[in-house]
């Protein structure tokens, strides 16, 4: 089968972002990384393309500067990769369009499977590959632990609140992939220094015949209001009376205080 | 400042400090306490090829830069003294038989380098460390074969080699000239090993004897011929010395960072204890040593890129990073205080590690001859 991962860059989220005077977080001395969702979409595409062959290529939008992360990608199961040159894509819909129409044209065959992360871990909106979907006119199944061909399509473990539930798709479709059980490989050496010479296909929106009024700022459905760093966590109470009862006492006090109880 | 590599392969690097940070620093804690071979971790790293980081191009190696290699060793370091003990003795082999094997034995050792496997170097012997030509092991020709026997012991990767490179006398009266030297594989009848040695440090590292007993060898798996053994050896160790140099470097620069980390957090006095002159100074001081020291390992591998002498630059760079490295690691368990001295902080691990970077790969009083006699020369 053709898979295609989509990708995004995001700031290194194991660092701690700190928020500027303008109010914006401060974002320049982080590393942009893959969206772990995505390095989980690219795995699971680089375990099912091994077992049941085909190619996986990966796609983005970006410049020059999100070659790193194709690269990245390339190194660790990755067969081809393709960005997008485009900077002005207004939010989750926009991108999901501009997805769409890019994904006909970065491989060299049709797609089967379309996988994305589930969400990115920056603005985690959570949509485009749901949106991805509308806009191909394509099942989706999200929140995908693991899938498997089966008659032509495939058959997924969807995660549930309780465990996961068995859905099956036709090909093509678009999944949205969660942490599986396994994490994604370490690239080798020897695959990341042969992923320094493959090539990188650019499509600009004109190649990939994607009108600028569905994805650029004018097309924007949704916009960010505000954006505020998250309140500090509070330091607790510390109850220290030497008797029991009186401990009681003054836990019972305090949760009648805030109206817990 | 780290080692100055091409920032194409700092993008490497970075990949190999992911993999050091998630896969080994934390679980070599268990088997430092335990002893054992961490077999699963040195199966991960061999399928990433860090097995095979110095294969030259020519025998199926990636060509990567010394400088590169030396960079990632230094993570290893960092990570684990032991981890980097195991990689460095396979690549201590794989220098003899570079130095002076036959074209089919260096190609057999890359292969078997680049497939995941491990090598061990064997000279050392119960009455022949620093004065290696004392050897007892014999080496006798029987038609096409020779017949090995004898005891090598502290041999790292010893239980667990696919190759060894085994020194023996082919003719005692010749003393050192009567040395000879012999790629022997694993599985080769009367070639067996010993117990794995209960170590101070290194821990995860295997070590142990390597025993021949009428262990017959093709005459084919001789390097060069009779009495080059001896020369080989040197010329193996003159090289390899800049390398364990690099791991002391590894160990050294994490004395810093398990410093600077704890004493930004401890307070004392109401202050951290960095706000402290005398501990911003003992910091200054670690880290001029540990510079020096990565400067001068990565001197001696320009020298080697040059093909320029760098017996002395080599045995420098070892002899004063594994100073550096134990030096560092005091001054880290002195900065972290009684809680330095406690196993449940990385520290006083550093120095058990960091002590055999003083002994292996030839004594720092033998690199000190070396250095001292090259100076002098003869009069």
């Amino acid at each position: 089968m053709e898979l295609l991962v989509c990708i995004k860059q995001v700031p290194d989220d194991t660092v701690n972002v700190t928020m500027g005077a303008d109010g914006a977080p401060k974002l320049d001395d982080i590393a942009p990384v893959v969206n772990a969702f995505d390095t989980y979409a690219l795995e699971m595409a680089a375990r099912f393309k091994e077992a049941n062959g085909g190619s996986v290529t990966v796609l983005t939008i970006g410049g020059e500067g999100a070659v790193p992360a194709l690269r990245s990608c390339l190194s660790v199961g990755a067969d081809r990769a393709c960005r997008v040159e485009e900077a002005s894509v207004c939010d989750p819909q926009g991108t999901a369009y501009l997805l769409s129409q890019a994904s006909k044209k970065a491989g060299e065959q049709p797609f089967d499977v379309i996988f994305c992360g589930s969400e990115s871990t920056d603005a985690a909106s959570g949509q485009v590959g749901a949106q991805l979907a509308e806009t191909l006119g394509l099942p989706v199944i999200t929140n995908v632990l693991a899938l498997e061909p089966k008659d032509g399509g495939i058959s997924a473990k969807q995660e549930t609140e309780d465990g996961y539930r068995v859905v099956e798709a036709a090909c093509p479709c678009v999944v949205t992939i969660v942490k599986p059980d396994y994490e994604p490989r370490y690239p080798s050496i020897k695959s990341k220094m042969a992923a320094r010479k493959m090539p990188v296909a650019v499509l600009t929106a004109a190649d990939a015949q994607a009108d600028a009024s569905k994805f650029g700022p004018e097309a924007a459905k949704v916009q960010r209001a505000a954006i505020s760093a998250p309140p500090q966590r509070q330091s607790g109470v510390k109850i220290q009376e030497k008797e029991a009862a009186e401990a009681v006492r003054r836990a019972m006090e305090i949760m009648v205080g805030q109206k817990l109880i | 400042m780290a080692f100055l590599i091409n920032p194409e392969d700092q993008d490497l690097l970075d990949s190999v400090r992911e993999f050091c940070e998630k896969e080994i620093k934390e679980q070599c804690k268990e088997y430092d306490v335990s002893g054992e071979w961490p077999a699963e971790i040195y199966a991960k790293a061999a399928e990433l090829g860090y097995n095979g980081l110095e294969v030259p191009e020519e025998y199926g190696g990636l060509g990567l830069e010394r400088i590169t290699v030396a960079a990632i060793m230094e993570e290893f370091a960092r990570a684990d003294a032991g981890f980097v003990t195991t990689i460095t003795a396979s690549n201590l082999a794989l220098k003899a038989v570079l130095i002076g094997g036959s074209e089919e034995q260096k190609q057999r050792c890359c292969d078997l380098l680049m497939e995941g496997n491990h090598g061990a170097f064997g000279l050392t012997e119960p009455m022949a460390g620093s004065d290696a030509g004392n050897s007892k092991t014999t080496a006798v020709r029987d038609g096409d074969e020779y017949i090995l026997n004898g005891r090598k012991c502290f041999i790292t990767n010893g239980g667990v080699a696919s190759f060894y490179v085994i020194t023996a006398m082919t003719d005692k009266s010749q003393g050192i000239k009567g040395m000879s030297v012999f790629v022997v594989e694993a599985g080769t009848p009367g070639l067996s090993t010993g117990n794995h040695e209960n170590k101070m440090g290194i821990r995860t590292s295997n070590t142990c004897d390597v025993v021949m007993e009428d262990c017959r060898v093709p005459a084919s798996a001789m390097m060069g011929n009779e009495g080059d053994g001896y020369k080989i050896a040197m010329k193996t160790l003159d090289m390899s010395r800049t390398w364990v140099g690099c791991g002391a470097v590894g160990i050294a620069q994490r004395a810093i960072d398990e410093a600077v980390a704890y004493g930004k957090q401890r307070v004392t006095f109401g202050k951290p204890i960095l706000k402290n002159q005398a501990l911003q100074f003992k910091i200054a001081d670690m880290e001029i040593r540990v510079e020096t020291a990565r400067q001068m390992v990565a001197h001696a591998l320009k020298l080697m890129d040059a093909g320029l002498p760098y017996s002395r630059e080599s045995a420098i760079a070892k002899c004063y990073a594994g100073d550096v490295a134990v030096q560092n690691a005091l001054e880290s368990i002195q900065i972290l205080g009684g809680y330095g001295y406690s196993r449940e902080y990385p520290v006083e691990k550093l120095l058990r590690d960091a002590k055999i970077f003083q002994i292996y790969e030839g004594t720092n009083e033998i690199q000190r001859m070396v250095i001292g006699k090259s100076v002098i020369g003869k009069f």
